[in-house]
């Protein structure tokens, strides 16, 4: 097996054990001061890998004592420093190996989230998998027969062709067709014949003007998940460990007194609603309940139930189906999506057939499997690798895997904040409006990246568009956008940058009455480049006061006129400046209090803190340019996109494991589908221990 | 919905439920417990080494109050205050860190909390074991180490922040379970019969991690089949169903201006709960550490500056010295007397509850604190707990105690004393009880 340098991370047995030995109070020292930035290993994390050190033990002790860790040097002098040095120099220099397979996870029980509890429900007992019916899109030629047909409209962001994210039709007899679902709301659309035509639906009599001269296609779709109670809503909120920015952390949920009794509520009041309707059976028709009992309960459980399961909710729904039903959405097998699965021969564990199908649908879609992936497990079509690879591959092309991404990437960008940060009303009148807006800007920029752009990574930070209704617009100062609800539009010259432009990201990075550099500088440190930093000392001292004579690049001058703050703020600030013009809530903006803006900045050490590199940048497409020329960003998604699919916060941290996924990301020019296919495809995902 | 009739019927019956004769209570035990949280420490200990504007002055039984505690002063006779309580020096200097010993007594969040401890022990016997109430704790999606409540180590659990809600659980009954709603609905036990069937089935051959997280759901599922089936010994309490909670808009939880109606409306609930034996373990968290909570919005206090926005946390990083001509102090110390001004209206609402020869602040414990001594230094000496109410005799109070540097874990195991859990210590690096504080 190749040897992979510096990727391997913690304390595998599959991870060779470095040579050497030193005294025991330099291991204990390292892992408590050192490790989170170098790693356990020394193979380098937010700070630099220390096994390619060459310098000697003097410099090495020198900068131990006098700058680490960082931001505390006094934590650690004299013989600490040295221990830690000869530890280093012993343990944790020269190559280190991935060998033989990587340690599989433990096995795990996944409490829904209350997003995965309310999406479960309404697929349950909203009917028919929830889902709304996909459009079917439909175009018979009068005359000639062109060679491809595709569809461009406000869904998918008008691509002249389907490499850019066209929608093709197959043709079939003459008539070229496309079944698609199609978010809720009013759409519109056209054919492009050869990637060159562009036509109007001639089947949809459904028409307004395209504000060009002609017209587009209109399509709405009024299909709701509709008419459930919102009682996800009472359930009580996930716990989240600091550092994870998910909410599906498999270990920090405990389920309390509070949480039974709103499992209990919840699924009561959805049994004696929507659930009522659910049994067709009339009284004492033993079989119909025998046969209702089987059939909700595999969907409920996500698998078939056991004999005595069937019995015990028979019993039950004698006396009342509603029970049944009740009893089935408290049950653990319901709330739980369970990844413990069955003992091999090589003393590892297999997800069943079932586990795989839930823990494809949970990721993918962010839900319960549907009818074709239950099926799918009931003839072992998961167990093979193929069978695996081609149903996520078919959930990548539901709609549900848009909205599932778009949720994962408010959360990996801490950008649902915006729903809830204080805003001050006099500085931002109207703000309180424009949240919805603002975080469902993101869902849909990302999921557009995703499924319809380019799918590269790069295309999150250096699209010159983004998603805008007429109010974003005017927060944009850009041309309302034709048609209602979220429209692609171009950035139109604006100093904006992907998702760096987006109000979401620019308003939860801020206080509530001022932009806050820190903030961004560590947005950038910590979210996109996974560059841990530690917390501010005491004594810190809190923001500088507002200062009506002064631009708020003024008043942190001290971070780095001060050299103990300056010894993390090196990393924090300069990058941070380079957002200031963008306010608060991400208003552009070229002066402050009657000063102009410097909003140069510093995007330095992108690989790696303490290298010492620099990359002065003016603007925010300069500073996207910067990120995406590094593997750092895409390194830290993967590592960030695996924590959310294991629900765990030590799954990111198994460099062994990530690293296969990183080189199939990479082989494939950084595709995020590529990448969400290479996560859910590789072994961490289907063997626990 | 239940009715108040019900209600009444529902409490009385719970202990006609218990044939036994209820336990005679030990003559020096606390009834109840409720912890108080506020978020970001104190004006303690400048860091250029101005003396405290918290902690009193004077001798053990003769001692003034600083203008931060003023608003104690009527209740003076019936609280400990404290000097020199550490909580030793693990993450010292962490709001964090000092978030995850302060009710564990355990470097890192690494036990159980002395709440849930007590939940489990001598508040298993109440309706419900532990009542977790917060004003605007989750905001912003706060991480786990910001709430003080650990069911076991590393492990936080969160507190309701809706007093709607909270009220629903406990006395409406729109819960199926909450409050004893279909105590003698049978069909309702079937269901829970058939739930507890599939747990137990889950939890045989988990093993491990997954097995104590399986005991634990089974723990709080038994809990509520107790109310359910009325199996649980009553309270013997008979007490008026109380009022929903007034102006709170399930809608503005977050809305920093409704923070002060909020923090009232759960004190209220809380109050009502242990008047009617409901629970004797409850937690009031306020806010959470590092605070955005901008208390400059709330109206009708001094605090209230719509023209600045000042957080919590801002203000407690005031400096290096007590600086009353810089505003981030004056507004720390004004938001500080403000959160004490809380705490003496849940002194108040237990005063004015008899209970047995006295009032309900006789028979309870409540204890104020932060996770941090100064806010600016974030000392985790000389911490900044009160301990109110004489625990039905349990504690000696009137009196300023000096601890000359003992270890927290030493007023936390004090505290499960007075509360009749006999153990010798709780988390680290004490030695059984606070010397001096119990009777």
């Amino acid at each position: 097996m190749r040897a992979v340098l510096i990727l391997c991370v913690s304390v595998l047995a599959a991870c060779s054990e470095p040579p050497g030995s030193a005294s025991n109070e330099g291991v204990l020292r390292y892992g408590e001061l050192c490790a989170s930035c170098h790693g356990q290993d020394g193979q380098g994390l937010s700070g630099p890998s220390l096994r390619d050190w060459s310098r000697g033990r003097d410099e090495l002790v020198a900068i131990i004592d006098a700058r680490m860790p960082l931001g505390e040097p006094e934590k650690c002098t004299g013989r600490c420093a040295e221990d830690i040095a000869d530890y280093i120099l012993a343990k944790l220099t020269g190559p280190i190996t991935c060998e033989g397979a990587v340690a599989p996870g433990a096995r795990k029980l996944r409490l829904l989230t209350r997003r995965e509890y309310a999406a479960t429900v309404a697929d349950l007992l909203g009917g028919g998998g929830g889902a709304c019916p996909p459009h079917r899109f439909t175009y018979t030629p009068a005359s000639g027969s062109p060679q491809t047909v595709h569809v461009a409209g406000s869904f998918n962001g008008w691509p002249q062709t389907i490499a850019g994210g066209g929608w093709p039709l197959k043709e079939s007899g003459g008539t070229w067709t496309l079944e698609r679902a199609l978010p809720a709301g009013t759409h519109t659309y056209k054919f492009v014949l050869d990637e060159k035509d562009w036509i109007v639906d001639p089947a949809n009599p459904n028409r307004q003007s395209d504000g060009y001269g002609g017209e587009n296609s209109v399509v709405t779709v009024a299909c709701q998940a509709g008419g459930l109670p919102d009682v996800a809503a009472k359930l009580p909120v996930e716990t989240r460990p600091d550092g994870f920015p998910f909410d599906n952390e498999a270990d920090a949920q405990s389920v309390t007194s509070v949480h039974v009794e709103a499992y209990l509520a919840a699924a009561r009041e959805l049994a004696e609603g929507p659930g009522r309707k659910l049994s067709q059976c009339a009284a004492g028709d033993g079989a119909c309940l025998e046969a209702f009992v089987r059939d909700f309960g595999r969907r409920a459980f996500r698998r078939p139930l056991t004999d005595a399961e069937q019995a015990r909710y028979r019993a039950l729904a004698g006396t009342d189906p509603m029970l049944a039903v009740q009893a089935m959405l408290s049950s653990p097998h319901f709330l739980y999506r369970s990844e413990m699965g069955t003992a091999q021969a090589d003393g590892t564990y297999r997800l069943t057939g079932y586990e795989l199908a839930s823990a494809l649908s949970y990721t993918l879609w962010g839900t319960m499997p549907d009818a074709t992936l239950l099926d799918a497990a009931e003839r072992g079509e998961l167990d093979t690798p193929d069978g695996l690879s081609s149903q996520a591959r078919r959930l990548l092309d539901d709609p549900r895997a848009r909205d599932a991404i778009g949720r994962f990437a408010l959360m990996w960008l801490g950008a649902e904040n915006v729903l809830t940060a204080d805003k001050k009303p006099d500085l931002f009148p109207g703000f309180e409006a424009l949240r919805g807006a603002l975080a469902e800007e993101t869902r849909r920029f990302v999921a557009h990246v995703v499924f319809d752009g380019t799918h590269r990574f790069d295309e999150l930070f250096t699209a010159d568009y983004t998603f805008v209704d007429a109010q974003l617009a005017s927060l944009y100062e850009m041309p309302a956008p034709q048609g209602s609800g979220l429209q692609r539009a171009s950035y139109a010259g604006a100093p904006r940058s992907g998702l760096l432009g987006h109000g979401s990201v620019l308003a939860s990075t801020s206080h509530s009455d001022q932009s806050s550099p820190i903030r961004r500088g560590l947005f950038v440190r910590r979210r996109l480049l996974c560059q841990e930093l530690p917390p501010p000392p005491p004594n810190a001292g809190g923001v500088p006061e507002v200062d009506p004579n002064a631009t708020t690049r003024e008043r942190f001058r001290q971070h780095t006129d001060n050299p103990f703050c300056a010894s993390c703020h090196q990393y924090i600030d300069g990058v941070g400046f380079g957002f200031e013009r963008f306010d608060a809530i991400g208003r552009f903006r070229t002066t402050e209090n009657g000063q102009p803006i410097d909003a140069t900045g510093d995007m330095n050490d992108v690989e790696r803190l303490g290298v010492g590199t620099h990359a002065p940048f003016s603007s925010l497409p300069d500073l996207a340019k910067i990120l995406v020329a590094s593997e750092t960003p895409k390194q830290c998604f993967a590592r960030r996109y695996t924590q959310f699919v294991r629900g765990l916060k030590q799954a990111g941290e198994d460099a062994c494991g990530l690293n296969p996924i990183v080189e199939r990301f990479r082989a494939s020019g950084w595709d995020l589908r590529e990448l969400m296919l290479a996560v859910v495809e590789s072994p961490a995902f289907v063997v626990r221990q | 919905m239940m009715d108040r009739r019900t209600f009444v019927k529902l409490l009385a019956g719970s202990a006609a439920a218990l044939s036994l004769p209820r336990r005679a209570r030990a003559a020096q035990t606390a009834s109840r417990i409720i912890f108080f949280y506020f978020p970001d420490g104190i004006p303690g200990r400048s860091a250029d080494g101005m003396p405290s504007q918290w902690h009193a002055t004077g001798g053990e039984t003769s001692f003034s109050l600083p203008d931060v505690l003023s608003p104690l002063q009527p209740f003076k006779d019936a609280c400990v205050f404290f000097n020199g309580l550490s909580m030793g020096q693990a993450d010292v200097g962490s709001h964090p860190g000092g978030a995850k010993k302060l009710l564990t007594a355990s470097d890192g969040g690494g036990g159980e909390s002395l709440d849930q401890h007590l939940a489990r022990t001598v508040g298993a016997s109440a309706p419900f074991r532990h009542v977790y109430l917060g004003a605007m704790a989750n905001h912003n999606n706060a991480t786990g180490d910001k709430h003080i409540s650990y069911v076991g180590p590393g492990l936080t659990t969160p507190p309701e922040d809706n007093p709607l809600q909270a009220f629903s659980r406990l006395f409406a009954g729109s819960t199926p379970v909450g409050g004893g709603g279909d105590m003698t609905d049978g069909r309702q036990a079937s269901v829970l019969d058939a739930v507890l069937a599939d747990l137990n089935d889950l939890r045989s051959g988990l093993g491990g991690a997954e097995q104590r997280k399986l005991d634990q759901h089974l723990d709080a599922l038994r809990e509520v089949e107790k109310r359910v089936k009325g199996l649980g010994p009553g309270t013997g309490a008979t007490c008026e169903m109380p009022a929903s909670p007034q102006g709170v808009d399930s809608g503005k939880l977050y809305d920093a201006a409704a923070f002060p109606t909020i923090l009232k409306a759960q004190i209220d609930l809380l109050v009502q709960a242990m008047a009617c034996g409901l629970t004797k373990v409850g937690v009031i968290q306020a806010s959470h550490h590092t605070s955005e909570l901008l208390m400059s919005r709330f109206p009708g206090t001094p605090m209230y500056d719509p023209s600045f926005d000042m957080r919590s946390h801002q203000a407690s990083h005031y400096g290096a010295r007590h600086d009353p001509g810089k505003k981030e102090f004056r507004e720390y110390v004004a938001q500080r007397k403000w959160f004490v001004g809380q705490f003496a209206y849940l002194l108040d609402q237990l005063k004015q509850r008899p209970d047995g020869a006295g009032t309900m602040l006789d028979t309870s414990l409540v204890l104020l604190c932060s996770e941090v001594s100064d806010g600016n230094t974030h000392s985790h000496d000389d911490m900044p707990f009160v301990l109110a109410g004489r625990g039905g005799g349990a504690i000696r109070t009137g009196r300023l105690h000096d601890a000359g540097g003992r270890r927290h874990a030493e007023l936390l195991t004090a505290l499960a004393r007075a509360m009749g859990e006999n153990i010798s210590s709780f988390g680290q690096g004490g030695s059984g009880p606070l010397p001096g504080l119990l009777a």
